[in-house]
């Protein structure tokens, strides 16, 4: 009996013990997790670097793969081909957890041949510092595709994203400017996707620039000037149509016969293209006209019979 | 089955990704949309039902998770001239018809369609309106032009294509059925009406006449302050 009652004692200071030792343990997990949890909400990626530009659009997957869809199954049945999943993640491949001051187009190829397509030829329209013009124009003529028209441009445009090499691999907060380091991810796809994009036109081209900056309409630095213009393959392209827009009631910096036209025009002949430059292309100026309907440029012609 | 297209493929990831299109770029000025929850109210109004049997009111929840303001004196109606309104509109940026805001934008060019006792979409084919009236876009396009009317403010633009066989202002026709009925008067100061032919079209309808004169006495009769103009430049 003694000993019965000994080892029920014993037992009993045993769960007490125990018990103890859980409550200590969970008490001291609790002070840990929240220490953590505070000290990660005050210094969200504490190791990430810090850019001038903003950081990767929010939702990038969902937005990416929902474009990707919607053009391959609302817009182009013909590309029902494409593996939009297996774009997302070789777009996101290219550059997560990368110091995005170190991309290179090695690492977009296997995107961009997952993404590329071909264009109907005397189709290809290029554009520069007419960004908003050109878009409104393509929306309303289907005859013409822009670079933000084809599957890659459509899915990147007005997007940014960057990675870093800390974790999530991803920095939402902030992206390198072009000044502050050219091999960023979005400059080094932009500049990928449009000698792709030249590359694959053929038969007449389009290219609609700016009569009204004054840094005038072409410049050699614009991705245009550096990239496009001598991508374009003389074997398959056999013209190019420079369509030289100035803004309504807007300054008349420059027309066909201007400086700078006139070098964008030594230099495609010197690659044997033929050139034609308008003044104001009636139908993008119409366009132009919406919002300018009294101006004079805009009117109709006023004989009535 | 049906003698309409089916399910658009890959509707969910489309949808989806729309609502974060318009939400983080299109149109950020909306805020914060929980977009997965959007999805699931957008697909319970119309899964597991008779596709012949779908309502207006069951995309209510979808419009309360989606909706936002419509800023007075944006608001752009139109029949049958979707591309001209697209480009006028100016991503709604000049205008915001339908298809600019969040709800119409999500909707726009889709289709689909579910099925009885059967969580799946109906990929195969959905019913057209001639084969059934409730059926889940013609529903969802009612609710969503009752809802833009309701909140629309300030001067209304009205754009009409005058060289359609239909008429200008076709009877029935969203405008008519569901979107003058919805107009909140006391919130209206003006409705412009313009009636555009197309270039080199026929000219088969002008203000005060046939189906625009139809449409601009109903309009005056409900006490609104209207106007007319043919081809508008």
């Amino acid at each position: 009996m003694p000993l019965q009652q000994g080892s029920a004692r014993m037992r009993q200071r045993t769960v007490l013990l125990v018990g103890i030792v859980v409550l200590l343990a969970a008490l001291v997990l609790a002070v840990v997790l929240a220490s953590l949890l505070t000290h990660g909400r005050h210094e969200v990626s504490p190791k990430m670097l810090k850019w001038k530009d903003r950081g990767t659009t929010k939702n990038l997957q969902e937005v990416i793969l929902g474009r990707c869809y919607n053009y391959i199954t609302a817009q182009h049945p013909e590309l029902g081909d494409k593996d939009c999943l297996k774009i997302w993640e070789s777009l996101k491949d290219a550059f997560i957890y990368k110091n995005p001051c170190n991309i290179t187009p090695e690492d977009y190829q296997p995107l961009m041949e997952l993404a590329s397509h071909p264009i109907p030829c005397n189709k290809s329209l290029f554009w520069s510092k007419t960004g908003d013009l050109v878009h409104r124009y393509t929306k309303s003529n289907q005859n013409f595709l822009t670079l933000e028209d084809t599957l890659l441009g459509y899915m990147a445009d007005r997007i940014s994203w960057c990675g870093d090499p800390s974790a999530p691999g991803i920095n939402y907060e902030s992206c390198p400017k072009r000044n502050e380091c050219e091999s960023n991810p979005g400059s080094v796809f932009w500049k990928m996707a449009s000698k792709k994009f030249a590359e694959a036109a053929c038969g007449v081209v389009q290219v609609m620039l700016n009569g009204s900056v004054e840094a005038g309409a072409f410049r050699s630095s614009s991705i245009f000037g550096s990239v496009e213009v001598f991508n374009l393959d003389p074997d398959k392209v056999s013209e190019v149509h420079i369509w030289l827009m100035q803004d309504i009631g807007g300054p008349q910096s420059e027309s066909c016969s201007g400086h700078s036209i006139q070098r964008l025009i030594s230099i495609l002949e010197e690659r044997n293209f033929k050139i034609i430059c308008e003044d104001n292309y009636r139908p993008v100026q119409l366009l132009q006209c919406v919002h300018n309907p009294d101006h004079t440029d805009c009117r109709l012609c006023t004989n009535s019979t | 089955k049906w003698k309409g297209e089916g399910t658009t493929q890959n509707l969910e990831s489309i949808v989806i990704g729309r609502c974060y299109d318009y939400i983080r770029i299109v149109n950020p000025a909306v805020g914060e949309k929980n977009c997965s929850q959007i999805w699931e109210a957008f697909k319970n109004a119309f899964i597991n039902k008779d596709p012949c049997s779908i309502l207006p009111g069951d995309y209510e929840l979808f419009i309360n998770l989606t909706f936002h303001t419509i800023p007075p004196n944006k608001s752009l109606f139109w029949e049958n001239n979707q591309l001209l309104v697209n480009s006028f509109a100016d991503r709604g940026r000049r205008y915001m018809s339908l298809a600019d805001t969040l709800f119409g934008f999500i909707g726009d060019f889709l289709n689909w369609c579910g099925q009885a006792d059967s969580p799946g979409l109906d990929y195969e084919s959905c019913p057209t309106t001639m084969e059934c009236e409730n059926n889940a876009v013609e529903s969802f396009w009612r609710m969503a032009s009752i809802i833009y009317a309701q909140h629309s403010s300030g001067v209304i633009h009205v754009l009409l294509n005058g060289s359609t066989d239909g008429g200008a202002y076709p009877q029935p026709g969203f405008f008519a059925d569901y979107e003058i009925p919805n107009l909140q008067k006391d919130k209206i100061s003006q409705i412009v009406i313009w009636v555009v032919d197309d270039i080199e079209g026929p000219d088969i309808e002008s203000c005060g006449a046939h189906s625009v004169k139809t449409l601009e006495t109903r309009l005056t009769a409900l006490g609104y302050d209207v106007t007319c103009t043919d081809n508008d430049k």
